[in-house]
């Protein structure tokens, strides 16, 4: 049973290579499994602001422990995430959060040679151990003030 | 850990090898009759060979194994089973071939061996088997029926033993199918070894408790995750060597006492996974072959089930799953998933890690589809 009147966060990620990666933060050993959920894949960032508008937004108004993150690519565009942003509704914005790769997660892995999943246990490693090393990364960095907003409201409870 | 199975020539299995080499937990996939299972079989022969049950016609009346399994009927080549297993920074190989030659109606063993770091520790060619003893590759030989496998019969000099080693770990892997409702909680014994079905599984929580009683905070831990409202479970005496488990709740003042045997199926497999979890932390590093552990799961509850069995081996032992569930699948990612296909049932399996296969369309979808084909 989860008791969805508890802190806890759903994960939207917007295409597999997210989804593995969020995989690999969810293997990390002192997350509290039973707060966290990866939805279905949407397919594309696009309707994963649309899926959350149109679905998820609605629901989170009957739950207020619950959390949501939009984990999108930005694919080098500067204005992505103001635009994602502008889609999340006032009331909302204090507990939805939009993380992602600066371009898009096949090149993180290139770069530093690991699979997603290693990629997400390391960034699982990093929020865990208070270290800003792949979370740092130049395909990473610009995540930076979504990472502070979510160390006073998800963290808490994400980690035991 | 297990690095390498290799088949050949059971059932559907020929030429048969899978590589999990670093690989804490995987998935295997496919459609039906792709072999999946038949992978837990051939693992399940060494593994009750390794129990004690090393005449071949004794495997054949639990049904693991019999002159039926040559594939496609090719008694003309020996069935053979190889694994590899890293064990206290050792490399362990163990192969066991098996022949039926013309007008013998069991099973008999052509080619046993167990080397640890590529040094035979002792081989055997038909009857006759030869022990490789000590620094000085001393050899002592001896003879043994052609229908009994020799792992069990070979004195063990020690609990640092090689052999004893090698022995403990394969008795001690968990291969599950389990079908719950054969799971009563009831026991008349003690055991570290569970059968594939989960049928002694109060057998198994006996054993677990008397031998490692700080178990039971690592059970009832994921147990109160799962089922916020559980008080504790019993395991009390009904009779002079019998018990039973009971499991208790309470919420808002009131309790409620439960048989084991009346929990649900989910429920009974909420147990099973806190068993697990809690063996591999005490008796571990294990190695567990779980067959669909999503089935009788709520779909709520499936990410969940598999993500802890997954974080749980992370550091420690080795968990391979199979499934056709959709959560399931999506918590495991393209290094850790098998696909596994045959053309027909007339040829054998074939196997390709997820990451070395082209799949165009999200992999769910192409599942659906049944468009995967190796």
């Amino acid at each position: 049973m989860s008791n969805k009147y508890l802190p806890h966060i759903h994960v939207l990620a917007e295409d597999d290579a997210n989804r593995q990666i969020a995989n690999g933060f969810m293997l990390a050993p002192n997350l509290n499994n039973r707060a966290v959920k990866v939805l279905p894949l949407p397919g594309g960032w696009k309707k994963t602001v649309e899926e959350f508008t149109k679905e998820y937004a609605s629901q989170m108004r009957q739950l207020p422990e619950r959390r949501m993150v939009l984990l999108i690519d930005f694919d080098n565009d500067e204005n992505r995430f103001n635009y994602v942003e502008s889609h999340i509704p006032e009331d909302l914005k204090a507990r939805v959060f939009v993380l992602g790769v600066l371009s898009e997660p096949e090149n993180l892995r290139t770069d530093i040679k690991k699979t997603f999943e290693e990629i997400g246990e390391a960034l699982a490693k990093d929020c865990s151990d208070n270290k800003n090393e792949l979370w740092g990364h130049h395909l990473l960095k610009h995540n930076k003030r979504e990472l502070d907003r979510m160390a006073t409201s998800v963290k808490p409870f994400l980690f035991k | 850990m297990l690095q390498r199975i290799y088949v050949n020539n059971f059932r559907c299995l020929e030429n048969f090898e899978l590589l999990i080499k670093g690989m804490p937990s995987a998935l295997l996939i496919g459609k039906n009759g792709a072999g999946k299972s038949t992978i837990a079989s051939a693992l399940e022969v060494l593994q009750k060979i390794s129990r004690g049950i090393n005449r071949m016609r004794d495997l054949e009346k639990l049904n693991l194994i019999s002159p039926k399994d040559f594939a496609r009927g090719r008694s003309d080549v020996p069935i053979r089973f190889e694994i590899e297993v890293l064990l206290q920074d050792q490399l362990y190989k163990y192969v066991l071939a098996l022949e039926l030659p013309e007008k013998f109606r069991e099973l008999r063993v052509f080619e046993e061996q167990l080397l640890v770091a590529g040094e035979p520790i002792y081989s055997r060619k038909e009857a006759q088997v030869t022990l490789h003893i000590g620094s000085q590759n001393r050899e002592a030989q001896f003879m043994v029926d052609w229908h009994l496998v020799a792992l069990p019969v070979i004195q063990e000099q020690s609990e640092s033993d090689p052999l004893h080693i090698f022995k403990t770990w394969l008795a001690r892997t968990i291969i599950l199918a389990p079908i719950p409702s054969l799971m009563t909680g009831d026991s008349n014994g003690e055991t570290l070894e569970p059968k594939r079905d989960g049928s002694n599984f109060g057998e198994w929580v006996s054993g677990l408790l008397s031998r490692y009683p700080a178990a039971y905070t690592q059970v009832d831990k994921y147990l109160r995750e799962v089922m916020p409202d559980i008080q504790d479970f019993l395991n009390e005496l009904i009779g002079k060597d019998s018990k039973s488990m009971m499991v208790r709740f309470a919420e808002n003042n009131a309790n409620l006492s439960i048989e084991f045997n009346d929990l649900s199926d989910g429920e009974k497999c909420f147990f099973l996974g806190a068993v697990i979890l809690a063996a591999n932390k005490f008796y571990g590093p294990l190695f567990c072959f779980w067959d669909e552990p999503d089935n009788y799961l709520s779909l709520s509850e499936v990410g969940h089930f598999v993500m802890s069995l997954r974080r749980s081996f992370n550091n420690s032992g080795q968990i391979l799953v199979t499934s056709h569930n959709e959560e399931a699948i999506r918590k495991f990612s393209n290094e850790n998933t098998f696909i596994l296909d045959r053309k027909s049932h007339l040829e054998p399996t074939l196997v390709r890690l997820l990451s070395d296969v082209p799949v165009r369309d999200d992999l769910i979808n192409a599942l659906i589809g049944g468009d995967i084909e190796l």
